[in-house]
């Protein structure tokens, strides 16, 4: 334990010794340009980040009261009669990794299939790898929640910055209030008071017929009919998303757009005669927008954890969906994996948005080839 | 003379300074002091009504989902009982535990936090990497994995689980805090005079941060809530009794959410823990004014 | 070659009673309280007064960009283009605006540290600036601002495909100051221009200005706090005390012979480069707010030459020689003798 606490300690000094160019200040001038980017040294961050979730998890599991592996060969053992190689060897092929061997190298197999792909076989339906399923369930969860991420950051956008330029109007006071109502209400109830309302009593949405990611008997492909179908399944877990997020959104954008206006460069920029929609879109709202991006990592993950809920509650077929049922029925492969591809999404869509964020603001591009001359 | 200035900047008392607070923000921020009512007002009831309202009552089948009457303010249930009586007497468990879950991971940020800033070096990377694994990996997946290894029957556990997990975003605010305030004078002040490492931590820096930290604990209550009944919503915390998660999980399981007449009976803890969540949010955003005084111009 | 001596007598701006006023939340106050002026169309013009004073204030209404909490509410602003049109600044409308600002009239920020939008280079913030007045020729703009580059010393392919944190401090001042010129103005305002740089961009800067004003001959309005600034520069020299001109005359008349107590406390507080040592003397006092006027000249609490008339009527501004104007009752009074510390209470009509 000890070991790994110096181990970790010592990968944060490399990588902060990445930061200031300590390390590879000696190597040739291509490699320390290419070493001193920012996008490597995030995309570094990030492998990291998912190697010490996957070791942790891993770990975990095994030292968890009830541990899931030996609880299995047991259960083998005792109800089924196996010997105890019979167990084992079933138990490796489920498991991806052999759990006859020290735990050492046991997680070095584990690592080995990881990286190959493999992440085991279901517990529940042996012979169906675990990545089969994530690979039918994960695209639906993926699509809704980016979805709506995506609609969420760019209406709280807009909304924000009509809210900065008509500060203290009505527009202003009523999103304000609407929106930090809705971000307070945990999201599924909102789900839950969107069924209600806007389908049982008003009756305006067929909410039965909305369940699920698509209608039975659609085809799957390009088409305008599937793509409709989809949206349509789609749009009340979407809808709550947006409802949920955009309020914080539109806050932030609100007072970032409000300090931005008070800049030299826009008064500078009237000054040159420029017209207020150019001002507006290439002088506020480019440099207004730079600090969402910091909040991307937080709402992705809001929008992910919440996903558990929401898509049982709207029946969507999405990884949360399966996560449960996986929960349900004690199929611990599945829902190893299936943490981790939540996880190494949240991670994902955090370097996204850093990488976007290091394109749209020069200042940090070339921050660290300054700083080398 | 810089020894005067330390003792000076001493917070008063704090009986004084929060009454102050209490009259300025009657006068400025109606809303925020309406939302400061309203949670101690659930605090009460949390705390006295499993007391002063009696228990629902034995099942009458006679009288399922019933609509809304004298004598049952908010109808039945699918058993009959009466929900009303089930939502005063249903916040308890819950207000207890988001408590408990966002004292300790309150107190975690905070020793872990000002340790990593004053004392630097190793602890703070060591710190700055765990913090970062936890912050990025999302809270409520992973409880409710942790569910299927770890029977969440006791409230103790469930609130050790969620406080394990919150803490990131406050220890990194105490951490640049402490930081800050580490260079300026009247911690040289303090150190001047000997004091220990504690001492100076827990009775000069940290008063500074109160109003935040308070905020922030504010903040934890609500997250924990969140992740709690979202737990007991999908079934995956097995607890006995009768707080608004459960409520909420029987409603769904019976269906109550589709017909007319019970509509009310998952409603009900949906308005308890929505109103409830609006009040926290709404008193922790005026203590965010406390702290920064500017914010209360926009 | 110098372009010089268009409409030689018809002023290029003339400011007429102009009264500004900012409404805060401790009431109304008036920055500007009635200034007057013309400016020729090659003549530089310095406006020098403490901070407070209503200088920059002057200076963003000359453009129409006063904040939105501040109005004109009394008094014009006339400037006149090169066909002889002309037009009341304080009653342009929005889109007019857009037209005069820059290609009539541009103004050079205090400090340009942060003049520049971040994210763009800065040759994409010189097209904007073309395109908004609807030159469409890249080539020509790319000429013009090349040239006006070089005569700031500056080497244009460096500068423009630069984003401007990568230019130092000095560096974008300059820049700013060849894109002031790029529509080629009539008239040119600068804020403050060598404020927050070191000493030799100051030199550089104060040159770069110099040399511009002689090739291509537009007016110039500077607005400062630096009194031997306007030395180098100026052609006529203006001191503004608590919103109003308190003297106006050409640079040596002011530098020799000022006739104001407030200009005179100005040149004393600059010790002599040349000649033997004398007493510094600084302006007791601060300066008044503009909240709480004194009754009366706005400087008498701090002047020495206060009579009981100072304190009661306030002086207009008025000749006092040949193009020299001074708002004081004892302004023949007033003497650049340093070595005199009290100069006794006589009263002047």
């Amino acid at each position: 334990m000890i070991k790994r606490l110096e181990a970790a300690a010592s990968w944060g000094q490399l990588l902060r010794g990445l930061e200031h160019r300590s390390v590879v200040s000696h190597a040739p001038r291509v490699i320390r340009r290419i070493a001193s980017a920012y996008v490597l040294r995030r995309l570094l961050k990030a492998i990291l980040t998912v190697w010490i979730v996957v070791t942790t998890t891993f770990f975990l599991v095994r030292l968890m009261p009830g541990n899931p592996v030996e609880v299995y060969i047991h259960t083998l053992i005792s109800q089924y009669g196996f010997t105890y190689d019979e167990a084992a060897n079933q138990a490796a092929s489920l498991f991806a990794f052999d759990p006859d061997q020290p735990l050492v190298l046991q997680y070095l197999d584990y690592m080995r299939s990881l990286v190959r792909g493999d992440l085991g076989q279901s517990l529940v339906s042996p012979g169906t790898p675990v990545s089969s399923i994530l690979l039918r369930y994960l695209p639906w969860t993926l699509f809704s929640a980016g979805l709506g991420l995506f609609c969420s950051f760019v209406l709280g956008l807009s909304l924000g910055m009509l809210m900065a330029y008509r500060r203290g109007g009505v527009i202003d006071h009523l999103l304000t209030a609407l929106g930090s109502f809705f971000q307070a209400v945990p999201n599924y109830l909102v789900a839950i008071v969107l069924i209600v309302f806007l389908g049982v009593q008003l009756g305006w949405l067929p909410v039965t017929k909305m369940r699920g990611a698509v209608s039975p008997g659609v085809q799957p492909g390009l088409t305008m009919a599937f793509v409709a179908d989809v949206l349509y399944h789609a749009a009340l877990p979407v809808l709550t998303y947006v409802l949920t997020t955009i309020g914080s959104w539109m806050l932030l954008m609100k007072s970032s757009t409000l300090s931005t206006l008070e800049e030299d460069y826009v008064t500078v920029a009237r000054a040159r005669g420029l017209s207020d929609g150019r001002i507006m879109r290439a002088y506020v709202g480019r440099n207004a927008v730079l600090p969402l991006f910091a909040q991307v990592a937080i709402a992705a993950g809001f929008v992910v954890g919440g996903s558990v809920v929401i898509e049982r509650i709207f029946v969507y077929e999405g990884i949360g969906f399966v996560l449960l049922d996986a929960i349900n029925r004690r199929d611990y492969t599945l829902m190893q994996a299936i943490f981790l591809v939540i996880t190494v999404s949240v991670i994902g869509a955090n370097l996204l948005a850093d990488l976007l964020y290091s394109r749209l603001d020069p200042r940090i591009r070339r921050q660290t080839a300054e700083g080398e001359r | 003379m810089s020894n005067q200035n330390a003792l000076q900047r001493r917070p008063r008392s704090v009986l004084g300074l929060v009454a102050a607070w209490l009259a300025d923000l009657f006068r400025h921020d109606k809303a925020g002091f309406l939302g400061l009512v309203s949670v101690v007002f659930f605090v009460g009831l949390a705390l006295f009504g499993p007391l002063l309202v009696p228990e629902p009552g034995k099942p009458d089948v006679t009288k399922i989902y019933q609509p809304p009457s004298l004598e049952h303010p908010l109808g039945t249930d699918y058993e009959g009982r009466d929900v009303l009586t089930q939502v005063l007497r249903g916040g308890r468990s819950i207000i207890l535990v988001a408590v408990l879950a966002a004292l300790l991971s309150t107190a975690i940020a905070i020793t872990f936090g000002s340790l990593a800033a004053y004392l630097g070096g190793t602890v703070d990377s060591v710190t700055g990497l765990v913090t970062d694994v936890v912050l990025t990996v999302p809270q409520f997946p992973l409880l409710v994995v942790l569910s299927a290894f770890v029977k969440l029957d006791r409230p103790l556990l469930l609130a050790l689980l969620i406080g394990l997990l919150s803490w990131p975003t406050l220890l990194r605010a105490v951490r640049a805090q402490v930081l800050s305030l580490k260079e300026r004078e009247f911690v040289e002040a303090a150190r001047a005079l000997g004091l220990s490492t504690f001492h100076i931590l827990f009775r000069e820096i940290l008063p500074n941060m109160a109003p935040y930290i308070v905020m922030s604990f504010t903040i934890g209550i609500t997250a924990a809530m969140y992740a709690q009944v979202g737990l007991y919503f999908l079934g995956l915390a097995p607890l006995a009794g009768e707080n608004w998660g459960i409520m909420l999980n029987l409603a769904w399981i019976r269906g109550a959410i589709f017909f007319k007449d019970s509509v009310l009976y998952i409603l009900a803890p949906v308005l308890a823990i929505a109103l409830l969540q609006l009040s926290l949010v709404t008193a922790a955003r005026s203590l965010e004014g406390l702290f920064n005084p500017r914010l209360r111009e926009s | 070659m110098i372009k010089r001596r268009q409409s030689l007598n018809e002023p290029v701006l003339s400011v007429r009673d102009l009264v500004i006023q900012y409404e805060g939340a401790g009431g109304v106050v008036q920055a500007v309280r009635g200034v007057r002026f013309d400016l020729a169309p090659d003549e530089s013009l310095a406006v020098i007064g403490e901070s407070g004073c209503g200088k920059t204030t002057l200076g963003l209404a000359l453009m129409g960009l006063l904040p939105k909490n501040a109005r004109i509410i009394a008094g014009q602003i006339l400037y006149r283009t090169r066909d002889g049109r002309i037009y009341d600044v304080v009653r342009l409308s929005g889109r007019e605006f857009r037209n005069f600002r820059w290609k009539e009239c541009a103004m050079v920020f205090q400090g340009a540290l942060n003049a520049f939008n971040p994210v763009l280079k800065i040759w994409d913030q010189v097209l904007d600036t073309a395109r908004a007045h609807g030159l469409r020729d890249r080539t020509r703009v790319r000429d013009q601002c090349e040239r006006l580059l070089r005569l700031v010393q500056l080497d244009p392919d460096r500068v423009l495909q630069s984003y401007p944190h990568e230019l130092s401090g000095g560096m974008r001042q300059r820049v700013m100051i060849a894109l002031s010129l790029l529509l080629e103005p009539r008239l040119v305002i600068y804020d403050e221009p060598t404020t927050a740089l070191d000493i030799l961009t100051q030199r550089a800067i104060i040159e770069v200005l110099r040399s511009l004003r002689q090739e291509l001959g537009f007016a110039m309005v500077f607005i400062s706090h630096d009194l031997p600034l306007a030395a180098e520069l100026a052609d006529r020299v203006a001191t503004m005390y608590a919103g109003r001109i308190v003297e106006l005359a050409p640079v040596r008349h002011l530098f020799y012979q000022p006739r104001h107590p407030y200009t005179r406390g100005l040149l004393l507080a600059v010790p002599p480069v040349s000649g033997p040592l004398t007493t510094v003397a600084s302006i007791p006092g601060s300066p008044p707010s503009l909240a709480k006027l004194p009754p009366g000249c706005s400087f008498a609490p701090r002047c020495e030459l206060a009579t009981d008339h100072c304190r009661s009527e306030e002086p207009p501004l008025c000749t006092v020689g040949a193009d020299h104007w001074s708002a004081c009752h004892c302004w023949s009074a007033v003497s650049l003798d340093r070595r005199t510390e009290r100069l006794g209470g006589a009263s002047h009509a």
